[in-house]
């Protein structure tokens, strides 16, 4: 671990002095670069068929990254980038769906089957070891049972 | 009973989700709505296409129901609409262009001449037809950006406070103008 | 000549499967064995002639017949003779003839492996499998033949394959897949035979499992072939990306998954077999939406395929009689089956209860995901967009649960189990999956977030539970050798399945949390730094392929002092199309990928270069690997085979 950590601080070292390539979108700390991945990420390109605007070539989804640099850049949260795209582009722009009377079922449905599917297993699972239950009263009619027939057959 | 009722309940789930797949069938999932709908103009400042001694704002706009074409030389859908957009002006239409150029783009280092794009346009407005009052230059994409355009050819309807009634992606024809423009115009109008 | 000979081959492979879908039906439902004893030779019958047509196919694309529009589409002369043959499948029409020939050989499969099934129940099988082939036929013939002739004015040179496609993934993800979907619907058909004869007992659990498991390994094999290409082909590295398309295979996948496993507690057990059915025929009807979704045209994807509304009509009246007419004719049948078996809450039974809960809830979200955009769109609402995030969002949570119960799994016992040695085992087990996974990941990252520790330790969790597992049931024999031998080959499937998926877990959750990447712009010479790796850009070369022309970048990447690899991030465009395409340059490895791709050109002599760092990616692939063998391993069991012998005797007297 060590031993990684030093070579990387050399490598590192080594580079800078001797020549280094230049990143395209620079940002003046890892949070910063961060945001700026996770929201190429998790906007959509408006143009293209389905893609994210990090991975898209259209000049739009250019244009749109261009924008998300500049608004991270004057230090906009998260929250404030997307806004300001849906502001825009519509809820078309981001790929997590805004929470509306319309698409709560996208959240309540899978809950409801998980509350329901369990309440099933146990009101099944309840009704399939009721079946089960063996009173000394039902040995007693088996035992009863078995006499008759072996009585039946000795005769 | 119960046990009957509990088996059906997939066939009507079934059911139920292909009225949606056949009404799906004859939707067109390009079309988008976007997010300027009842809003103003964004304010901007902006040069002139022909003169960049002139420039626009959105208070320039104001006064009268106008629609806001974007276009560029390089999108042959662009051209084409341009034949019926004529004609709209003709029947008195207010068109303006919003110019959006595709192929500037700084990081390649281009050279954008300015010259050439205003013969081109010249040119090209002869040929196929010229609806626009005037046409505002959008070099960076910046207004585009601001009024959620992504590509071209899209077109805004907007009324005389600066109010973004419409916004229509892909291009202008007898069919869309009927169903989509003209009814908001006419209201307009009354 | 000879592509209207493929077409009318198709034809008669229709008539053939007209009659395998009336006779058999006809004499099961009247009792005529010799309706009956019709089935298998028309199956064989079909199967050759469908097989016939896409010979025909395939050999008029390699003699580049371009009067006929389909290979005018899709090929080119320049085109390698491999990918003419994968162009057959390339686009819309091809595609779906290749699904008829599977379609057609599973069929004729059937046919020839059932012979141990009673008459009743094999005639209708296969009258199920004759009247879907039907559908696909008629569909083929009428809406998208990929014979037909572009005459009299055909172009001298095709429109080539798109290059997307001319990769060796894509020559098997297709394939692979469509034996999946159409593998389903012979489970499909078994239920749909089991509810018309109207005996859900556990005889056709029996019989339909093997077929459903080689059928859920093919699919398994498809959707971890096409993440690969996805991964290699697309140029940013991106392995899934919840599109409509890759959606469209998953939904199917967690249903057959969840079907595996209610047919083994419906075979051993006698339990779950309403339900069992039901999912046999939702995971077949989830085949069919998804091929219109795909195909119709009627979500925007990435995969563009040409749309047409009348086609997408056909395929939903095709969707309502086949999964609507299913869907009732359960709801007429499975309420009289009763169930029986007795259980406690703490038994195998329930937990598989739990196992099916969790894959419909996963299958749910994926439905409702893909589906509600339009929905959404259609109720006048507006456009919205669901993708990764809420995907990821929502399978992060489930899949907690779901690990953990597949943790235990192997330890709970049929009916009932006792809870203390159970909950000694299951404490043990999460200490010391807690402490391997603490020294694995801070043992090699600094930063560790709540998330990724979870979730890397339900990945091992699975794995110590099943190795314990392993060796409790092993170390029950003196010598170790007879006690591997004594577990079943459904067992190693079962524990082989489970490893999978553990490793499928820590490859998505290692990858995604610590890949790094960087974008640069870089000149000859220039060394870019990324983790422990430098990439020193010595320049770009021309590059000249059969039909395309580009650059690729040179890269060597050095590992302090010592040369690792040197890799070429290609940049083509081809010929014919005149279309870009990146070919990324991938280092792959078991721990880490490098990825390479190159961008464009800049001004003075800059290449802008994309340089990813991902760990463990592969992990996530060799789980699916492992999986999809899981599905194969069953069939190969004795216990199957004997079966079949056996069940030879009771079709005799049936």
């Amino acid at each position: 671990m060590n031993a990684v950590l030093m070579m990387l601080a050399m490598a590192m070292a080594m580079s800078l002095a001797v020549y280094s390539a230049e990143d395209k979108y620079e940002f003046s700390t890892p949070e910063r670069a961060a945001t700026f991945k996770e929201l190429t990420h998790e906007l959509r390109c408006p143009k293209c068929q389905n893609q994210n605007i990090a991975d898209s070539d259209a000049i739009v989804a250019k244009d749109l990254r261009d924008k998300v640099v500049t608004l991270v850049h004057d230090g906009k949260s998260k929250q404030e980038v997307i806004d300001y795209m849906i502001d825009r582009y519509g809820y078309f722009v981001h790929y997590q769906p805004p929470v509306t009377p319309a698409t709560i079922i996208l959240w309540v449905l899978p809950i409801l089957i998980v509350i329901i599917g369990f309440g099933f297993i146990v009101f099944r699972q309840k009704k399939a070891s009721r079946k089960q239950n063996w009173s000394t009263d039902d040995e007693k009619k088996l035992a009863k049972l078995i006499a008759q027939y072996q009585r039946k057959e000795q005769q | 009973m119960n046990k009957k009722f509990l088996a059906i309940i997939p066939f009507l789930i079934f059911m139920f989700l292909c009225v949606f797949l056949y009404q799906g069938l004859f939707g067109n999932p390009r079309e988008l709505q976007t997010g300027r709908i009842g809003q103003t103009m964004p304010s901007f400042v902006l040069p002139d296409l022909m003169d960049e001694g002139k420039l626009w704002t959105n208070t320039d706009l104001l006064g009268d129901v106008y629609l806001l074409n974007v276009w560029g030389t390089w999108c042959p859908t662009c051209i084409a609409e341009l034949g019926y957009l004529e004609q709209l002006r003709e029947q008195g239409v207010r068109i303006i262009g919003l110019y959006y150029e595709q192929a500037y783009d700084p990081d390649f280092g281009d050279h954008f001449d300015i010259d050439a794009l205003r013969t081109e346009v010249k040119t090209m407005l002869k040929r196929a037809g010229s609806p626009y009052q005037f046409n505002i230059l959008d070099l960076e994409r910046t207004l585009a950006l601001d009024l959620g355009v992504s590509g071209a050819p899209e077109t805004f309807l907007v009324d005389k406070e600066g109010k973004i009634l419409l916004h229509h992606t892909g291009d202008i024809n007898p069919r869309v103008w009927r169903a989509k423009f003209a009814p908001v115009i006419q209201e307009l109008s009354q | 000549m000879i592509p209207e000979i493929g077409y009318f081959s198709l034809v008669l492979a229709m008539a053939l499967s007209l009659l395998l879908c009336i006779f058999p039906m006809w004499g099961a439902y009247t009792g005529n064995l010799r309706l009956m004893r019709a089935a298998p030779s028309l199956a064989v019958g079909q199967c050759l002639f469908v097989l016939v047509s896409f010979a025909i196919l395939i050999y008029i694309t390699l003699m580049d017949d371009f009067t006929v529009a389909y290979v005018a589409h899709h090929s080119s002369t320049s085109l390698p003779w491999y990918y003419k043959v994968t162009s057959t499948w390339g686009g819309h029409e091809g595609a779906i003839l290749l699904w008829l020939v599977m379609q057609s050989s599973w069929t004729a499969l059937v046919a020839m492996m059932s012979n141990s099934l009673p008459w009743v129940l094999r005639a209708r099988v296969l009258g199920v499998l004759g009247f879907l082939g039907v559908g696909f036929m008629l569909y083929t013939l009428w809406m998208s033949s990929p014979f037909e002739r572009l005459l009299p004015y055909y172009p001298v040179e095709g429109r080539d394959l798109n290059p997307l496609l001319q990769d060796p993934g894509m020559i098997i993800h297709p394939p692979l897949l469509y034996m999946g979907y159409v593998g389903l619907s012979v489970s499909f058909a078994f239920a749909i035979a089991a509810l018309l004869t109207g005996k859900l007992d556990n005889t056709w659990a029996k019989w339909s499992r093997p077929w459903t498991m080689v059928a859920w390994g093919f699919l398994t094999l498809g959707i971890t072939i096409g993440s690969w290409w996805a991964y290699s082909e697309l140029g940013w590295g991106g392995w899934w990306f919840w599109d409509p398309v890759e959606n469209a295979s998953l939904m199917p996948w967690l249903v057959a998954t969840a079907l595996l496993h209610s047919l083994a507690s419906t075979e051993k057990r006698g339990i779950f077999k309403s339900w069992t059915v039901l999912l046999a025929i939702t995971a077949f009807s989830l085949c069919l939406l998804g091929t219109f979704i795909v195909r119709s045209g009627i979500i925007v994807s990435v995969h563009a395929f040409a749309t047409d509304p009348d086609r997408g009509l056909f395929i939903l009246s095709f969707l309502l009689v086949v999964v609507g007419g299913s869907l009732a004719l359960y709801a007429m049948r499975v309420s009289e089956v009763k169930s029986e078996g007795r259980y406690k809450l703490l038994s195998r039974e329930v937990t598989l209860w739990a196992n099916n809960i969790f894959l419909v809830v996963a299958t749910l979200i994926v439905l409702l995901g893909t589906l509600l955009p339009m929905i959404h769109k259609e109720l006048g609402l507006g456009s919205i967009s669901i993708g990764v995030p809420f995907f990821n969002q929502m399978f992060a949570i489930l899949i907690v649960p779901f690990a953990l119960l597949l943790g235990i799994a192997p330890f709970l016992r049929w009916k009932q189990n006792k809870p203390s040695p159970l909950v000694k085992k299951v404490v043990g087990l999460a200490a010391s999956s807690l402490l391997l996974t603490a020294v694995w990941l801070y043992g090699s990252y600094d930063t560790v977030s709540a998330l990724t520790f979870v979730a890397t330790a339900l990945a091992v969790w699975i794995t110590l539970g099943a190795l314990l597992d392993i060796f409790e049931k092993v170390s029950v024999e003196k010598q170790l050798l007879h006690g591997f031998k004594r577990q079943s080959l459904s067992y190693w499937a079962m524990i082989l399945g489970h490893v999978g998926i553990a490793f499928v877990i820590a490859g998505v959750t290692l990858t995604s949390a610590y890949s790094v990447e960087r974008s640069v712009s870089v000149k000859p010479g220039d060394i870019a730094l990324l983790n422990e790796y430098q990439y020193r850009f010595e320049g770009v070369k021309e590059i000249r392929g059969p039909n395309y022309s580009g650059h690729a970048g040179v890269v060597t990447v050095l590992k302090g002092e010592k040369k690792v690899t040197e890799l070429y991030a290609e940049k083509r465009l081809y010929d014919v199309g005149m279309q870009f395409m990146t070919e990324a340059a991938i280092d792959d490895g078991f721990f880490r990928d490098l990825y390479l791709a190159l961008g464009e050109q800049l001004s003075n002599g800059y290449w802008s270069l994309r340089i990813y760092h991902k760990p463990y990616v592969r992990w996530m692939w060799l789980g699916g690997l492992l999986i999809s063998f899981a599905g194969f391993l069953v069939v190969a069991d004795r216990r199957y085979r004997k079966r079949t012998h056996n069940k030879k005797m009771d079709g005799v007297t049936a």
